[in-house]
């Protein structure tokens, strides 16, 4: 390998060790110390754990991810499904339909949030108002903690383009010649669906649940702080939302790495356990 | 093949579903232009309105005269005018790089990319804050442009590495025996020849700096260095009947990442090699 192209690669690999590399290592040692940002971090060994395991919120907060996270991951794949199977094929107006579902998704966080909160206002919020036209009385969707997380889990449903995509491009690659061969052999709809379309598709619907399983926690910050930071009575507080508040309001960064350290730990189990799945209903399935 | 060119009963029910879904999807955005011609200090609206009485303007003029406004605007540009060439070389190296390495060790890059993929960095601000903060950067702008250094995001490495290893190798080994350097391949054959790989990078890398609230907040101090999402984070406690004041604001800040993809949008949907012959009207 010539001394040209390793130099092309030092400024990615710098980086990539830099910001997420060492970073990452960073987690592990933090979460083993105290420390308030301005004195020497303090090695306590396990006392942060113990401490999160008394803190009071941080059981809210799990619960609350859970929901968020559990909740939004099949909804949002199925979305996406769905939407992908309606405007997969070339019909009159169909990229202008698929340019619509999109859009929603390069809104600027900021701006999506204020549209929302302008549009869920319990006293003069179109939604509401529309709602109230035809007969029907609203919670005050962001403002009661029983509604306020589902609502920022159903504002988030508007921003599925990417998953969408990805699926458009799974359905594109099936071979056409498969659909044509089970409509010969007298296949229906739902016979081709279920035998054709769901297992040629189902290593894209794995990558999408992934990719939404890692990011999909974090996701959860920006809309929560903006929206209803975190309230009513931590009803959207999310672990991403702890960990900010342990940081920055407590300055307590090593206990928000425990936090983080123990996120990170759950998703990449519940990541190995999906993927392990997976290969076993694949592997049944192709013998 | 036979079929009648003439739109049948499933066709039009087609069309309704999904014109029905786009207009849903596009509601908000609708909402979001009209309340912003709303007078600012007009009372709230009682009744449903699909357009706003005395629709104006004005608030796209009373948004710069809140001082800051403009300000935080020409952060925004500036920050995104920086991330997003140094982006594009940075990643258009990398991605070049890889494509002509010898094939073992494109392997473990490979598997290094993916593996950067699978981490989400942005749960990193912790560590990062820590990092920046040791290293006495914060406040300033270069924790922002500091993901430039690797590409961005791992998949703008991979995108260029993907399109430079379609480029056949003999275009390379003319250029080289006419005495090319290597940095003479990556620039005068491999980028000319993968513009459209360099557009979707650019467009996603704009949108991605554009649109990022997270980082701006947490590494930002001074009022003077906010960027636009910050900015209009801050003006949203003002009181109600200001509101379309913010979502003008909101309209600003949306306009270029919507006139981006819609006039882009052509090459998201990639319909694969049978495209032309796909079932047209069937069920």
């Amino acid at each position: 390998m010539n001394r040209s192209l390793i130099l092309m690669l030092i400024p990615y690999g710098c980086g990539a060790l830099l910001l997420v590399l060492l970073p990452a290592l960073l987690i592990f040692a933090l979460a083993f110390t105290t420390y308030d940002g301005l004195a020497a971090p303090q090695w306590v060994g396990d006392q942060t754990f113990q401490d999160v395991r008394f803190d009071p919120v941080f059981p809210i907060a799990v619960h609350n991810t859970l929901i968020f996270v559990g909740v939004s991951l099949p909804l949002r794949v199925l979305l996406a499904l769905g939407l992908a199977l309606l405007l997969e094929r070339r019909r009159r107006g169909v990229r202008f339909y698929r340019a619509a579902i999109y859009t929603p998704t390069v809104i600027p966080d900021v701006a999506y949030a204020l549209i929302w909160l302008w549009i869920l206002n319990p006293l003069y919020g179109p939604l509401t108002l529309a709602l109230r036209a035809i007969g029907i009385d609203p919670p005050a969707w962001l403002v009661q903690p029983e509604t306020a997380l589902l609502t920022l889990v159903a504002v988030g449903l508007f921003q599925i383009g990417e998953s969408f995509v990805v699926l458009l491009v799974g359905l594109h690659n099936i071979p056409l010649e498969y659909h044509e061969q089970a409509k010969l052999d007298g296949g229906g709809v739902w016979q081709r669906f279920r035998y054709i379309t769901l297992p040629l598709l189902f290593p894209w619907l794995l990558l999408i649940t992934v990719r939404d399983l890692l990011l999909l926690t974090q996701q959860s910050f920006v809309p929560a702080y903006l929206m209803t930071g975190g309230g009513p009575y931590y009803a959207t507080t999310t672990l991403p939302m702890l960990i900010y508040a342990e940081a920055f309001d407590r300055l307590r960064f090593g206990h928000g790495a425990a936090m983080l350290l123990l996120q990170s730990l759950v998703i990449a189990v519940l990541v190995l356990v999906g993927v392990g799945l997976a290969r076993l209903i694949l592997w049944g399935r192709s013998v | 093949m036979s079929r009648t060119r003439h739109r049948s009963p499933t066709d039009w029910g087609w069309q309704l579903v999904a014109g029905g879904l786009a207009l849903l999807f596009g509601l908000p955005l609708y909402w979001l232009f009209t309340s912003s011609l709303r007078p600012a200090g007009s009372p709230p609206p009682r009744t449903v309105e699909w357009f706003p009485h005395a629709a104006t303007l004005t608030n796209y003029q009373r948004i710069f005269a809140l001082a800051p406004f403009g300000h935080y605007l020409l952060n925004s540009l500036i920050v995104a005018s920086l991330a997003v060439p140094l982006t594009l070389l940075t990643a258009s190296l990398a991605g070049f790089a890889m494509a002509r390495a010898p094939v073992p060790i494109q392997r473990s890059l490979l598997l290094f990319s993916v593996t950067l993929l699978l981490i989400p960095t942005a749960a990193l601000w912790l560590p990062r804050y820590i990092l920046f903060a040791r290293l006495g950067l914060l406040d300033t702008w270069l924790p922002l442009l500091a993901p430039t250094l690797m590409g961005s995001n791992a998949l703008y490495v991979l995108l260029f590495y993907w399109s430079f290893r379609r480029i056949s190798p003999e275009l390379f080994d003319a250029a080289r025996l006419e005495g090319s350097s290597t940095f003479g391949l990556w620039w005068r054959i491999g980028m000319p020849l993968v513009r459209p790989t360099s557009l979707v990078v650019l467009i996603l890398s704009f949108l991605a700096y554009w649109n990022d609230f997270l980082t701006p907040f947490l590494y930002l101090k001074s009022e003077s260095r906010y960027l636009l999402p910050v900015g209009i984070s801050l003006l949203h406690q003002m009181d109600t009947t200001q509101f379309p004041l913010l979502l003008a604001g909101a309209v600003i800040m949306t306009l270029p990442a919507l006139v981006l993809f819609w006039a882009v949008q052509h090459t998201f949907w990639y319909e694969g090699r049978f495209s032309e012959l796909a079932h047209t009207d069937e069920v």
